[in-house]
C-alpha cells in the first residue's frame, strides 16, 4: 500500500482529518460531533499515517527518535504512549463526574458560560467539554492502541 | 416509508442469520455485525417520522409554517449508544476471531475442540 | 443523618477500576487498591442496605444522574431488591477479589486481569441499580464486554473456542434485547420503568405488543440467566475463564439476569392488565405469560443440570451443569409466584428464590473457589484424576465438605433454606391447585415430582465430586501437591459465612422479606422515582 499515490494523498488528506475531527470535537456538547466522533475521526488520520507509511514511520519520521527493532509491540514506545492516554482519559471522566459533586450538584451535573471574547464574540463554553476531552483520549488511546497491536501482528 | 425499512430490516436480519448460520469464522464475524446494525436500524424506526408541532418540538416555535417532518431524537441518542457498543463488540469479534484461528489453525468452526 | 446517594456503589467500582488500572506498573500497589477497593465497595453497599431495608423500613432511595428529573434522566434507584442482590454480589466479589490475589499468576495479573474484574463488578452494580431500561442494556454490555474477555483469558485453542461461542451467541441476545427495548419504547414511550409501569397501570397502553416484545427481552435475560434452552454457553464458559471469575459469573452475572426477570415482570408489568384467550394462560396480567414459559424452562433447567452434571468427567464441568440445574431452583418458585394470583403465595415465592439465589451465589462460588485451590495444587480437575485430597489436606477438606452439604441442603447450612423455601412454595401451590381441575393437580404434582428429582440429582453428583476429589486414594497429581494454606484460609471464612446465613437466619429472611416485598410494590416504586412528577 506504500505507493506515491498513496503517500502524497495521506499528506494531503491527513491534516484536513485532523482539522475536521478537532471542529467536530469542539462543537460535540450540543451539536452532531464530539468526543466518540471525533476521536474515531483522528484515529482514522493515524491509521492513515500507518497505512501510508509504516508502525515506525511517528517514531522515526515525525518525532525523529530512534525505534528499537527488537522490542515487542507492546513495549513500543508510541504504543505506551496510546496507553497512557487512555488511562489519562479515563482520569478526566472520573474527574469530571465528581466536579458536580463538588459544587453540591448531582454526580455529572453539567453547566455552562458564554464568554465574550474579542475577535472570536459570542463563545459558549461547556462543562461538558471536559467529559468530551477524556472520551476523546480514552477513543484515541484505546483504538489506537488496539490498532497498532493488532497490524502489528 | 415505513414498508420499505421494514422491508430492509427484515433483509438485514435475513441476511445475518444466515451469515451466522455459516462454519466459516469471517463470515460469522460478519454475520454478528449485520445482525446488530439490523437491531440498529429498528431501533431508529421505531421513533417514527411525522409532521413536527410546537408541542413535540418546542424549538419549531421561531420556525415558520408548514412544520417540516421531524423523528423523535430520544432513539437517535439510543442509536449513537447502540452503534458505540456494536463498534466495540466487533473489534473484539474481529480480534479474538483472529487469535482464535491461530489457535485452532483453522476458519472452519465445525473443526474446533469442543 | 445524610444518606448514602444510590450511585455510590457505582462509582467505588469504577473508580477502583480506573485506579487499579493506573497501578499496573507495581503489581503491589496494585493488589492493595483492589483488596482495598473491593473491601470498600462492601462497605457502600452494606451501608446502602442498612439504610434501605433495617434502618428506614423499605425506603427507596433514588438518584437523579445529572440532576436531570425523571422520566427524562437516567435514574438509579436503590430499594430492597436491588440492595439484595448488591449485598450478595458484595459478597461474592470480595471472596473473588481476595482469592484472586493468590490465584491469578504474577503474569496474568499484569494483563488488565484487575481492571477488568472491577468493570464485571461494575457492570453487574449498575444493572442491579439503574431505573431505565435502555441503561439496563448499556449495564449489560458492560458486564459482558468484561467477561467475553475473561472467557479469552488464557488464550489457548480451547479458552478462544469457547470464547467465540459465548461471544456470538450474547451478541445475538443483545440485538435481541435492543430490538426489545424499542418495541417497548415504540408501544409505552418513555424507557423509564417507574413510568413504563404507571403508564400500564393506568391502561390506554396497547399491551398485546408489549407482551410480545417483553418476550424477546426475557430471552436476553433467561440467556444471561442461563435457563434452558439458553445453557449452551455456561460449560464451555466456565471451563475457560479463570476460577474466581467464574465465582463471580455463578454468583453475580447469572443473578443479573433473575434479577432483571424479577424486576421487569413483577415490578414493572405486575399490575398492567392485558385480554387473554391464549390456551394454557391463567390470569389477566402479563405475569400470566410469562409462569408457563418460566415454568417449563425452569423444570427443564433442573433436569438437564442434574443429569448433565452425573455425566461430565471434570470439576469444573460437573459444577458448571450443577449451576444450571440450581438456577432452575430458584426459577422454579418465581414461576410459581408469577402463576398464582394469591398475593401471600407471591411473596412466599418471590422470597423463595431470592433466598436460593444468595445460597447459590455463597455455596456455588465457594466451590467454584474450592476447584480453584485443586487447580492450583493437583494443576488438574479431572475426577479420575484426582482422589485423596482429604488425607492431603484435612482443612481442605472440611471447606469443600461445607460447601457440598450445604449444596445438598443440610440443615442449618445456607442451603437448607434455600431448598426448604423452594418446597414449601411448591407444596403450597400444590395445595391451592387441589381444587383445580385434572391438569392444574398434574401440573402441580409434576413440578413437586421434578424438584424432587432434582434434589436427589443434587446428593447424587455431589456424592461423586465429593467421592472423587477428597476421598479414596491419593493419586500422583495429588501426592507430588501442597495445598496453599492462604487460599484454604480465604475459603473457610467463606464456608464460615455460609454456615452464618444458615444459623443465624432471621436477619436474612428478613432482608429477602423486604426485597420481596420492594419488589412486588409498584406504586411504592413509582411514587419514589417520579415523586410527583405527573400533576
Amino acid at each position: 500500500m506504500t505507493t506515491v499515490i498513496m503517500r502524497t494523498t495521506a499528506r494531503i488528506v491527513v491534516p484536513i482529518v485532523l482539522v475536521v475531527a478537532f471542529s467536530l470535537f469542539l462543537q460535540g456538547h450540543n451539536l452532531p460531533g464530539g468526543g466518540f466522533i471525533g476521536g474515531v475521526l483522528t484515529v482514522a488520520a493515524f491509521a492513515l499515517v500507518y497505512v501510508a507509511y509504516n508502525l515506525d514511520y511517528l517514531e522515526s519520521g515525525v518525532l525523529g527518535r530512534e525505534v528499537e527493532r527488537e522490542a515487542s509491540i507492546g513495549q513500543h514506545r508510541s504504543v505506551a504512549a496510546y496507553r497512557r492516554l487512555f488511562m489519562l482519559g479515563l482520569v478526566v471522566i472520573l474527574l469530571s463526574a465528581f466536579a458536580g459533586v463538588v459544587f453540591g450538584q448531582p454526580v455529572l451535573s453539567q453547566s455552562f458560560v458564554h464568554l465574550h471574547l474579542p475577535l472570536f464574540g459570542d463563545i459558549e463554553l461547556a462543562s461538558a467539554l471536559v467529559f468530551d476531552i477524556g472520551i476523546f483520549c480514552v477513543v484515541v488511546g484505546g483504538l489506537l492502541t488496539v490498532f497498532s497491536v493488532v497490524s502489528a501482528e | 416509508m415505513t414498508l420499505a425499512l421494514a422491508v430492509t430490516i427484515g433483509a438485514l436480519f435475513a441476511f445475518g442469520t444466515f451469515l451466522l448460520l455459516r462454519d466459516d469464522l469471517v463470515k460469522v464475524v460478519w454475520g454478528l455485525a449485520i445482525f446488530s446494525q439490523a437491531a440498529n436500524v429498528y431501533l431508529v424506526t421505531m421513533g417514527g417520522v411525522v409532521e413536527g408541532t410546537t408541542d413535540s418540538v418546542p424549538v419549531l416555535a421561531d420556525h415558520h409554517e408548514p412544520f417540516p417532518a421531524t423523528t423523535d431524537p430520544v432513539v437517535q441518542a439510543l442509536v449513537l449508544t447502540a452503534i458505540v457498543i456494536s463498534f466495540g463488540m466487533t473489534a473484539f469479534a474481529l480480534a479474538l476471531s483472529y487469535r482464535a484461528y491461530e489457535e485452532n489453525e483453522t476458519m472452519n468452526v465445525t473443526e474446533w475442540d469442543r | 443523618m445524610t444518606e448514602l446517594p444510590a450511585i455510590a456503589p457505582v462509582l467505588v467500582a469504577l473508580s477502583t477500576g480506573i485506579f487499579t488500572l493506573l497501578a499496573r506498573s507495581w503489581p503491589r500497589l496494585q493488589r492493595v487498591v483492589v483488596v482495598a477497593g473491593t473491601l470498600g465497595y462492601a462497605g457502600v453497599v452494606g451501608a446502602l442496605s442498612w439504610d434501605v431495608v433495617f434502618a428506614s423500613d423499605g425506603a427507596r432511595i433514588v438518584y437523579q444522574v445529572g440532576g436531570w428529573r425523571a422520566p427524562f434522566g437516567i435514574t438509579l434507584v436503590a430499594d430492597g431488591l436491588s440492595v439484595f442482590m448488591l449485598a450478595m454480589t458484595a459478597v461474592v466479589a470480595v471472596y473473588a477479589a481476595v482469592f484472586s490475589v493468590r490465584f491469578i499468576d504474577e503474569h496474568n495479573q499484569q494483563v488488565y486481569y484487575y481492571p477488568l474484574f472491577q468493570f464485571l463488578l461494575l457492570g453487574a452494580t449498575g444493572a442491579f441499580l439503574t431505573g431505565d431500561l435502555f441503561n439496563l442494556f448499556v449495564w449489560f454490555e458492560v458486564m459482558l464486554m468484561t467477561s467475553y474477555v475473561f472467557v479469552a483469558f488464557y488464550g489457548n485453542a480451547i479458552h478462544t473456542a469457547s470464547a467465540m461461542r459465548y461471544l456470538v451467541l450474547n451478541i445475538v441476545g443483545s440485538a435481541l434485547m435492543l430490538l426489545g427495548v424499542g418495541g417497548l419504547y415504540a408501544t409505552t414511550g418513555t424507557l423509564n420503568m417507574a413510568d413504563m409501569a404507571r403508564m400500564l397501570a393506568a391502561g390506554g397502553v396497547a399491551m398485546r405488543p408489549v407482551v410480545g416484545v417483553s418476550a424477546l427481552v426475557f430471552v436476553t435475560f433467561a440467556l444471561k440467566a442461563g435457563l434452558v434452552p439458553f445453557q449452551f454457553w455456561v460449560p464451555g464458559a466456565y471451563r475457560a475463564a479463570p476460577l474466581p471469575v467464574v465465582a463471580m459469573f455463578v454468583g453475580v452475572t447469572k443473578k443479573v439476569g433473575i434479577y432483571a426477570i424479577i424486576r421487569l415482570y413483577f415490578t414493572v408489568f405486575g399490575t398492567a392488565s392485558v385480554p387473554t384467550d391464549v390456551p394454557g394462560v391463567a390470569g389477566d396480567t402479563p405475569l400470566a405469560f410469562l409462569a408457563p414459559v418460566l415454568l417449563v424452562m425452569a423444570v427443564a433447567s433442573i433436569v438437564v443440570g442434574g443429569f448433565g452434571a452425573l455425566g461430565r468427567d471434570s470439576l469444573e464441568g460437573l459444577f458448571a451443569y450443577s449451576s444450571i440445574g440450581q438456577i432452575g431452583f430458584i426459577a422454579v418458585p418465581i414461576g410459581i409466584a408469577a402463576a398464582t394470583a394469591s398475593e401471600t403465595l407471591r411473596k412466599t415465592g418471590l422470597l423463595a428464590g431470592l433466598i436460593f439465589a444468595l445460597h447459590h451465589a455463597l455455596t456455588k462460588g465457594l466451590l467454584f473457589l474450592a476447584t480453584g485451590v485443586i487447580r492450583d495444587t493437583a494443576g488438574t480437575t479431572q475426577l479420575s484424576e484426582l482422589g485423596g485430597l482429604g488425607e492431603r489436606s484435612p482443612g481442605f477438606a472440611s471447606v469443600f465438605l461445607v460447601g457440598s452439604l450445604s449444596l445438598v441442603g443440610i440443615p442449618p447450612l445456607a442451603g437448607f433454606f434455600g431448598k426448604f423455601l423452594v418446597f414449601d412454595t411448591a407444596g403450597r401451590q400444590f395445595a391451592t391447585q387441589t381444587a383445580g381441575g385434572f391438569w392444574a393437580v398434574t401440573g402441580a404434582s409434576c413440578l413437586l415430582a421434578v424438584l424432587l428429582v432434582g434434589a436427589l440429582l443434587t446428593i447424587l453428583y455431589s456424592t461423586r465430586a465429593w467421592m472423587g476429589a477428597v476421598w479414596g486414594d491419593q493419586t500422583e497429581p495429588v501426592q507430588t501437591s501442597t495445598v496453599d494454606a492462604g487460599e484454604v484460609a480465604i475459603l473457610a471464612t467463606l464456608s464460615v459465612i455460609v454456615v452464618a446465613v444458615g444459623v443465624g437466619f432471621e436477619p436474612v429472611y428478613e432482608f429477602a422479606e423486604a426485597a420481596a416485598e420492594s419488589a412486588l410494590d409498584t406504586d411504592g416504586y413509582v411514587d419514589a422515582v417520579l415523586g410527583g412528577a405527573d400533576e
